[in-house]
């Protein structure tokens, strides 16, 4: 991991001026109606559901859609171009509760991230974040990312990935922590001490979450288009 | 609507405590990603997995250069849209170098926009057509994670891969799907198509995308359990 989290160049050409221009007068006319909703910069790590080896640094865009659910998007930096690699959506352990069994397996949970001070949102001051923060460390995430970045993919290529949070020490890689600690200047030790009341879920963590404590992986199948392309569609 | 609009998703409503929260976070944080978004474009996609289910999407996009879009794909452009997915837009010069499996995966976008139902809100046609112009011969790919069209409350299940409308029975959107577009933003899908005539056709679509139109192959997307490979035991 040398020189920062993104590693590929996305191949194309410089915007032409008059696609900016356009642009440029597209994004004055025209509403941003959810995006303005967005609201927070989360700093966290995700590894993949079927290889905790593949860390990546994830940039959480968040809005609330109410108390108990946020919807995040993922960039790998927090920078104009920063690519867009993924999401999350971070609902209360209450709503987590009513997702059927066969649901709870996509989530994790979030408690050890907070807890260990891995979780930060970047040039907010603690005493400010830790109130929101305290509220996190209770909730499940459901996190896909599209575009594997820690491979070295210029572009988002294959299917989407489901990707676990960390949950005890020694799983993040000392290499990716020192690297956002020197950027932004945080220690997550020191972090880690301001956040020992912090409690996780009621309940504990549910079983069945964070991969049913196991693993998971996305295959593709192909299948029969249904119904067959043959069937006349009527439209009345 | 299997669920009431209002209920998706279910939660509490916000607390004045956590809208100070995110007021401040909002001004402290710069959330540059979100800023670069210049483009609202309404248009619909069809579920891979099943071509009867046909949704209204909105995109908001961002430019990384002139051959590559990153979109945030919400179920409404007001400030309640749902953040249902991502979209990749390329030129057919990157698609060309794409692998034939990884082709299999992205749709065409000329036919989206020479019917008219391919949109920018609230922008004059004119200052768009030489925006529509380019997207006409540019692939996409679009993942879904909450299928809120089923009355989905709460994310569920791996994410869904979209394909565009086509000129082909299977790829019709519903016209009361379309009607109910036009007449929220007092537009004429129909119309638009007419004007769009002079639009340039694409001399060339790649096969290997729209993958059903040849084949009548779909995809779906598994999640099965594994082993994760770990760095340290147990997990969680």
């Amino acid at each position: 991991m040398e020189g920062g989290p993104t590693q590929a160049e996305i191949p194309g050409e410089p915007t032409h001026t008059g696609t900016a221009v356009l642009e440029t007068a597209t994004a004055t006319i025209q509403g941003f109606g959810p995006v303005n909703k967005i609201h927070q910069h989360l700093c966290a790590f995700h590894f993949y559901a079927d290889d905790m080896t593949r860390q990546v640094e994830a940039h959480h865009f968040c809005g609330h859609q109410n108390e108990e659910f946020r919807q995040c998007l993922i960039y790998d930096k927090p920078e104009k171009d920063g690519k867009l690699i993924g999401l999350e959506y971070i609902i209360s352990e209450r709503l987590f509760l009513t997702l059927p069994d066969n649901e709870k397996p996509f989530w994790h949970s979030h408690e050890y991230e907070v807890k260990s001070g891995i979780l930060f949102m970047p040039g907010v001051p603690g005493i400010v974040q830790r109130q929101d923060l305290e509220k996190v460390a209770k909730t499940y995430g459901k996190t896909i990312h599209f575009w594997q970045v820690d491979k070295g993919d210029s572009l988002p290529l294959g299917i989407p990935q489901v990707m676990m949070a960390l949950t005890r020490d020694g799983q993040l890689r000392p290499g990716l922590a020192q690297d956002v600690e020197n950027r932004y200047g945080i220690s997550f030790e020191k972090e880690r001490e301001n956040r020992v009341h912090m409690t996780g879920p009621d309940h504990g963590l549910h079983p069945l979450a964070n991969a049913k404590c196991q693993g998971l992986r996305t295959v593709l199948r192909e299948v029969d288009c249904q119904p067959a392309d043959s069937m006349p569609r009527v439209f009345t | 609507m299997a669920a009431s609009e209002a209920e998706i998703p279910p939660g509490k409503s916000m607390t004045v405590e956590q809208t100070m929260l995110d007021k401040g976070a909002q001004m402290l944080q710069t959330l540059e990603p979100i800023k670069q978004m210049s483009q609202h474009v309404c248009t619909f996609a069809l579920y891979s997995n099943d071509m009867h289910r046909h949704i209204e999407t909105h995109h908001y996009v961002t430019r990384i250069n002139q051959d590559f879009l990153q979109c945030a794909v919400y179920d409404s452009d007001d400030s309640h849209g749902r953040l249902i997915g991502v979209e990749y837009i390329i030129s057919d010069r990157l698609f060309e170098g794409l692998n034939p499996e990884e082709q299999k995966l992205w749709h065409s976008h000329a036919y989206e926009i020479k019917s008219g139902l391919w949109v920018n809100p609230r922008v004059p046609e004119m200052v768009v057509k030489p925006e529509l112009e380019n997207l006409a011969r540019t692939y996409g790919k679009f993942w879904c994670t909450w299928q809120t069209d089923r009355g989905d409350k709460l994310p569920m299940g791996p994410p869904a891969l979209m394909m565009s409308p086509q000129a082909v029975n299977l790829g019709m959107v519903r016209p009361d799907l379309i009607k109910k577009r036009d007449d929220k933003y007092n537009i004429s899908t129909d119309t638009l198509k007419v004007s769009r005539v002079e639009i340039g056709e694409p001399e060339w679509i790649n096969p290997q995308a729209d993958y059903w139109k040849q084949h009548q192959k779909c995809f779906v997307v598994d999640a099965e359990p594994v082993e994760m490979k770990k760095i340290v035991d147990p997990f969680p």
